[in-house]
């Protein structure tokens, strides 16, 4: 335990000073705050600021996410940095879930940072405190630690590059995955191409779990459940995704 | 005692199969072993088979009795990898401190740590990023973090390349003066002068075979080592055909 919080907590100092993270943040945390200026411009509704700024949030956080999560494991295999901390009483497994504790950590400190910039432009606007657009964010940060866990598990086995392109398909795929369920029953689709879509359906993450935007947006109180359910399913998925990494990292000639 | 029992390791399967080490046999006792070989001859695959980097295909590697992959063993390793990557956003002794938080229990603290910086002669860059570190600073920096666990087994890839003059004589002086403390140092390189100059005894490898092991003095006997190991080689090479 205290060799995965020691990496993770590397990971952590190391990311943060990324120029790239830095740039992505500092313009992301820009996007936001230019939200209030918009406000009074042509965002008339408080409803639209909220949804542009939530929107923001979601859309740099999940390029952070794609580019730490593809980059930051591999480049220690690639590079062999890795050499000097697994000749050291630390095992593989260790290793790999400090690496994505790590990455989470940055991530959580940029949603972080961006909720306070957005909890701060929706009460300048008039909205007060926004508890909905908070939990929004956390939910999208629950995505992302899937995210990165999916990262992780394929920079195990393949390059930088091929990690985003697969990252970035399951990334589409699993916000899309339930409306093609749902148009396939409400096409009347049967036979192979019905079982070929459940097939998808099972396993993608349903991404689309993790949305509740519109609640936010609109204030409406999202049920309860649906939060314990979520967090169920990210957990259950990530713990997944982490069993598999290892299996195949523990495998792999470094 | 260092003791490697009929290892082999294999890379790749099928078509891409390569024998890298060859049921490779040797018990090392003294306190300075050197193992020659050229690019490719498996002297790195042996590195890292002793330090748990990678698994054997078969065979057994102990130190003390204990298997070296253990991490009760790796408490008690040292290693330094060729040509080294570090984190280059991170200060010299941000690593050290990084590095030495993997071994189990609280640490010797920034004194042991800047003494050791102290020792491989990079102290006054101790708060530079390593990316503004020189090619033999990373080398010096490299060798210190093998020593933050202050190790009875230190176990260098070529820790002599791109070093200066300078840099070069600090080194081999540590490595002396880590022998007399009653430290075990494995080094592998391809630098023949340094092997002499250093080493109790060596080990030549080639094609994962080991050709020779055994006092440097008994090895060259009386010629110079670069003859004795090219020698060697084409002996070898000869047989084989």
């Amino acid at each position: 335990m205290k060799n995965i919080f020691t990496i993770a907590k590397n990971t952590l100092k190391l990311e943060v000073r990324d120029k790239i993270w830095i740039a992505l943040a500092a313009f992301a945390l820009g996007y936001v705050a230019i939200m209030l200026f918009l406000s009074d411009l042509v965002l008339r509704e408080l409803s639209m600021v909220k949804a542009f700024a939530l929107l923001g949030i979601y859309f740099f956080n999940a390029v952070i996410a794609l580019f730490l999560g593809t980059t930051s494991f591999y480049r220690d295999v690639e590079r062999k940095t890795v050499y000097f901390v697994l000749a050291k009483p630390v095992s593989r497994a260790e290793f790999l879930l400090g690496k994505f504790f790590g990455l989470c950590l940055v991530i959580f400190l940029t949603s972080a940072t961006l909720a306070v910039a957005y909890l701060g432009v929706v009460a300048l606007a008039g909205g007060g405190f926004d508890a909905m657009g908070l939990l929004a964010i956390l939910m999208q940060f629950l995505e992302m630690a899937i995210f990165l866990a999916f990262a992780i598990f394929v920079s195990t086995f393949s390059s930088s590059l091929l990690s985003i392109v697969y990252t970035s398909v399951v990334f589409f795929l699993g916000h899309v995955v339930s409306s093609l369920v749902n148009d396939a029953r409400e096409m009347g689709i049967t036979g192979v191409r019905y079982v070929f879509v459940n097939i998808l359906y099972y396993i993608f993450p349903n991404l689309e779990k993790f949305n509740i935007r519109d609640f936010a947006v609109h204030n409406v109180a999202a049920p309860w459940a649906s939060f314990g359910y979520a967090f169920a399913y990210a957990a259950a998925y990530i713990i997944l995704l982490l069993f598999l990494a290892i299996w195949v990292f523990d495998k792999k000639e470094i | 005692m260092l003791s490697i029992s009929h290892v082999t390791k294999i890379y790749g399967k099928g078509k891409k199969r390569r024998l890298a080490v060859d049921d490779f046999s040797l018990d090392i006792k003294v306190p300075i072993f050197g193992f020659l070989g050229q690019n490719g001859a498996g002297k790195t695959t042996i590195i890292k088979m002793i330090t748990g980097l990678l698994a054997p295909t078969s065979g057994t590697i102990t130190i003390d009795g204990i298997v070296s992959s253990d991490a009760s063993s790796k408490q008690n390793m040292g290693f330094m990898p060729e040509t080294p990557y570090f984190y280059e956003r991170m200060t010299g002794i941000e690593f050290l401190r990084f590095c030495e938080r993997l071994f189990p229990g609280n640490g010797r603290g920034d004194e042991f740590l800047d003494g050791l910086l102290k020792k491989a002669g990079i102290y006054e860059a101790r708060d530079y990023e390593i990316s503004t570190y020189s090619k033999g600073m990373r080398q010096r920096l490299g060798f210190a973090q093998a020593l933050v666990n202050d190790p009875n087994y230190l176990f260098l890839d070529e820790p002599l390349d791109g070093l200066d003059p300078i840099g070069r004589h600090d080194l081999k002086a540590s490595m002396l003066a880590l022998a007399k403390e009653g430290k075990r140092v494995f080094l592998n390189t391809h630098i023949l002068y340094d092997v002499e100059e250093v080493c109790d005894e060596v080990g030549v490898i080639h094609e994962g075979k080991l050709l020779y092991a055994g006092p440097v003095k008994d090895f060259c006997a009386g010629r110079p080592l670069e003859e004795r190991f090219v020698e060697t080689v084409k002996e070898y090479e000869k047989k084989k055909k």
